[in-house]
């Protein structure tokens, strides 16, 4: 185990490298920030300066070297737009982005698992019939489509929530569903399957021989299984939220670390582009790492090959 | 009438005074505002561009301003000002008693301090080329400054006032710009409204000052959301949750289908197409662009063409949801008083005629052009102007190849000029009212910048506007001189001035603005309903 372990973790932290370099040099390729950060009337002098005090006069290479050492230091370095520190911007929008996060992810499992596990129980009835509506319009339906129509619904026709901005738990509803119902819909279909399986299986006939309530064979033996897979699913979707809810954000003026990092994009603002996308990425191959150890504890065949 | 009816009358009018008298009554309530960007959300002089200064207006103040009525200068900080020695020189005098949000008193060395930083090197303030022209400043006394040029400045009033996009010359405390970092945690003014708290890419929130110099707030609070998206900022003023939004003109049948009232801020932004390479005198120049050929006459006929060839009606209509007016000459409005007649007629629509043109120009044939399709911010209706324009162009046997690029790749190529034979949708705000000061930043060869166009004869008539103090001149020779000279010119495609919008909720009365002024000012004349 702690050999395939410390493979693994190795294994990320190339993975992170490769990530900073290729987000360094597509930053580089794609403008200039002077430009957009000065007038159009400012002179050569002036562009001259503002290029010198942001380091970017100097050879690529060099600025590239400097960089990685700056993080090994833990220095992410300053916002060109700002120049406060890259760390504050990112303390600033995560909070938003998790509590967006978090919330949509419970609210995927809070709908998905049960629906998925009782349409799987009642397959062809009224409601596996309507579980699977509910999970292809999840599936198909743009998510800025189904957030402006939430809006329009319960924010304008309705007037019972918030139309869009961070504020209280009011606030939180509406992004919250409109990033989950996706989600939810996937692990809905995901749990379904799997308790299809789970429930054909020997186990599961002989507990129900066993004279078993029906309850605890569905959730204590028949969800229990079915969940591994959907555990896994649900980790690396809930990392996903994190840096993937750029759409959900926009369209509900949410100030979360997607946002943040589509402006530093169209801004030019490298050092908040290459810090979030490094967050981003940590986040996804921790979370990556977390399920490959999970399976490798669960499913000691897993490490046994590994090894 | 008897006394005592006299007196009951007296004092029940100035009761009535007293209650509907908007400087006495105490701000109240939230007045909650969405806009599409914040800027570069910055808060020192050399710090800010221009484009964000519909959320710093509310906190700074300039020198002078514009009459809502008139358009004149008028007094702001400086209660009155002097121009000598044919503009040479500017003296302005302080009002006595203005504080800022610390409490420090507003004094000249103030005002010196603001002006110095703003030129600093690597300085981002589109003024800065402009009081780069500033040979020395004297504080005279607490409340005099004096500001010398070399050469003649004749609208530098024009420079320090607020009744402008990009009027950026705010006044700041000489003791907070040195505090540098923390005058960026808790900027201090001497405006309206005091800042309340700001949160990065989401909010900005300012409170009234009560008992202001000038003007007390009827709301107690001013919020400002970062809503980049469109439909959402009118879902949230349908909803109830701002009580004004910026929008864009294809939005404004939907908003008065719903009965949302909107605000028409008219001729705030000349829109036209750049036709690049008219600078004969730069390295980047290429003479085989059809539009800058050596062949003035020949050049000139396929400028023309270019006119001829787009129905501008149609673009202001369909593009710019019919807000805005369709103009003949380059960069006036139609309200400006050296607007003329001929110059408000735009060129036809003539197809044929344009065909002709270009046939006589050399190129029955047409020829090849790259359009580019490139954003600007507050102006993201530039490139459907500029395929709308590429589409026409192509009726008459032009070839356009489309090129949608982002404005950081092309600000480079902007600045250096060298885009010779690409075409691109630009517009331009009034960042000046007199379009000779546009000019200057567009077409003058002694500028810093010279981006598009250049013509001996327009450095004539600039060098000659520049020194002339008397702004009737001025006028005059705009109007039966430069405008004439422009309109035979034709140096790109005019296509029109656009109006700016907003959409206001119910809370919101009376908003008085300054016209031709380009996004939203003026907030502390808000009046609550």
């Amino acid at each position: 185990m702690g050999r395939y372990l410390i493979g693994r973790m190795l294994q990320t932290v190339l993975s992170m490298l490769a990530v900073i370099s290729i987000v360094f040099v597509l930053t580089r390729l794609s403008g200039n920030p002077v430009h957009l950060l000065l007038d159009v009337s400012a002179s050569e002098r002036d562009q001259e300066v503002l290029t010198r005090h942001l380091g970017l006069d100097r050879p690529l290479p060099v600025q590239y070297v400097l960089y990685v050492r700056n993080l090994a230091l833990g220095d992410f370095g300053h916002s060109i737009l700002s120049r406060r520190p890259v760390t504050q911007h990112i303390r600033e929008r995560l909070p938003a982005t998790v509590e967006l996060g978090v919330t949509a992810m419970l609210l995927s499992v809070l709908i998905g698992v049960p629906l998925g596990m009782y349409s799987a129980v009642r397959r062809g009835g009224a409601l596996d019939r309507a579980a699977r509506v509910f999970a292809v319009l999840g599936q198909s339906m743009p998510t800025f489509w189904l957030g402006l129509m939430l809006i329009l619904f319960f924010g304008v026709v309705l007037g019972v929530l918030p139309a869009g901005g961070r504020g209280g738990l009011l606030h939180l509803i509406l992004p919250a569903f409109t990033l989950g119902y996706f989600t939810s819909a996937a692990i809905l279909r995901l749990t379904r399957s799997a308790m299809l399986e789970v429930l054909g299986s020997d186990y599961i006939k002989f507990a129900r021989l066993k004279g078993l309530p029906e309850p605890v064979v569905l959730w204590k033996h028949g969800l229990r299984n079915a969940l591994l897979p959907v555990v896994t699913f649900a980790v690396l979707l809930f990392v996903q939220f994190l840096g993937g809810a750029v759409v959900t954000e926009t369209v509900f003026a949410w100030p979360g670390l997607g946002r943040l990092i589509l402006e530093s994009i169209t801004t030019r603002d490298y050092p908040i582009v290459q810090a979030g996308v490094l967050v981003l990425s940590a986040l996804y191959l921790t979370g990556n790492l977390f399920v490959d150890l999970l399976y490798s504890y669960l499913n000691p065949r897993i490490r046994h090959y590994s090894a | 009438m008897n006394r005592p009816l006299g007196i009951a009358l007296a004092f029940a009018l100035a009761v009535v005074t007293f209650v509907a008298s908007p400087a006495a009554a105490k701000p109240e309530g939230t007045l909650t505002v969405a806009v599409a960007t914040f800027g570069n959300e910055r808060w020192l002089p050399n710090q800010y561009v221009g484009a964000e200064d519909v959320v710093l207006k509310p906190l700074f103040e300039n020198l002078l301003t514009r009459d809502p009525k008139t358009g004149e200068l008028s007094p702001m900080l400086a209660e009155r000002w002097q121009v000598l020695d044919g503009g040479r020189t500017w003296k302005f005098h302080l009002r006595k008693g203005v504080r800022f949000h610390n409490g420090d008193a507003l004094t000249a060395e103030d005002v010196r301090h603001t002006f110095a930083t703003l030129v600093k090197d690597g300085s981002a303030n589109s003024l800065a080329p402009e009081f780069r022209l500033i040979k020395s400043m004297e504080v005279e006394d607490p409340l005099t400054l004096t500001v010398r040029f070399d050469k003649p400045s004749v609208v530098f009033g024009n420079k320090v006032n607020q009744g402008l996009f990009s009027s950026v010359a705010f006044i700041q405390s000489k003791r907070t710009i040195e505090a540098g970092e923390q005058a960026e945690r808790n900027p201090v003014a001497t405006g309206p409204w005091k800042f309340a708290e700001h949160v990065r890419g989401d909010r900005i929130v300012y409170e009234a000052v009560e008992n202001h110099w000038r003007a007390t707030p009827h709301f107690k609070r001013l919020v400002f959301l970062k809503v980049p998206e469109p439909a959402t900022r009118m879902a949230m003023l349908r909803a109830g949750s701002v009580d004004v939004i910026e929008v864009g003109g294809e939005y404004v049948e939907e908003l008065k289908k719903v009965g949302v009232r909107t605000l028409v801020m008219p001729n705030v932004s000349w829109v036209y197409i750049i036709l690049g390479g008219q600078w004969a005198t730069k390295p980047t120049y290429d003479p085989k662009v059809p539009w800058a050929q050596p062949d003035a006459e020949r050049a000139r006929k396929v400028r023309l063409a270019l006119n001829l060839a787009v129905d501008k009606q149609a673009i202001m209509q369909r593009v710019l949801g019919g807000l805005g007016s369709v103009v003949g000459s380059w960069l006036s409005y139609p309200s400006d008083p050296w607007t003329t007649d001929a110059s408000r007629k735009p060129y036809p629509y003539d197809p044929p005629k344009a065909r002709q043109m270009l046939a006589e120009a050399g190129y029955p044939g047409g020829f090849d052009v790259t359009m580019n399709l490139t954003a600007w911010p507050g102006r993201g209706y530039l490139p459907d102007v500029g395929e709308a324009v590429a589409t026409y162009w192509e009726k008459i046997g032009i070839r356009v190849k489309r090129r949608p690029l982002d404005r950081a790749i092309f600000a480079a190529d902007f600045r250096a000029r060298a885009y010779p034979g690409v075409a691109l949708a630009y517009a331009a705000p009034l960042v000046a009212p007199e379009p000779w000061e546009v000019m200057f930043r567009a077409g003058y060869t002694k500028a810093a910048l010279n981006l598009f166009m250049e013509h001996p004869k327009l450095d004539e008539f600039i060098d000659r506007l520049a020194v002339q103090p008397n702004a009737q001149e001025r006028s005059r020779i705009m109007r039966d001189e430069l405008g004439p000279w422009l309109q035979e010119y034709v140096p790109g495609v005019a296509i029109g001035a656009a109006h700016a919008i907003a959409g206001v909720g119910p809370k919101v009365g009376e908003w008085p603005l300054i016209p031709g002024h380009m996004g939203f000012h003026n907030w502390e004349y808000v009046t609550r309903k």
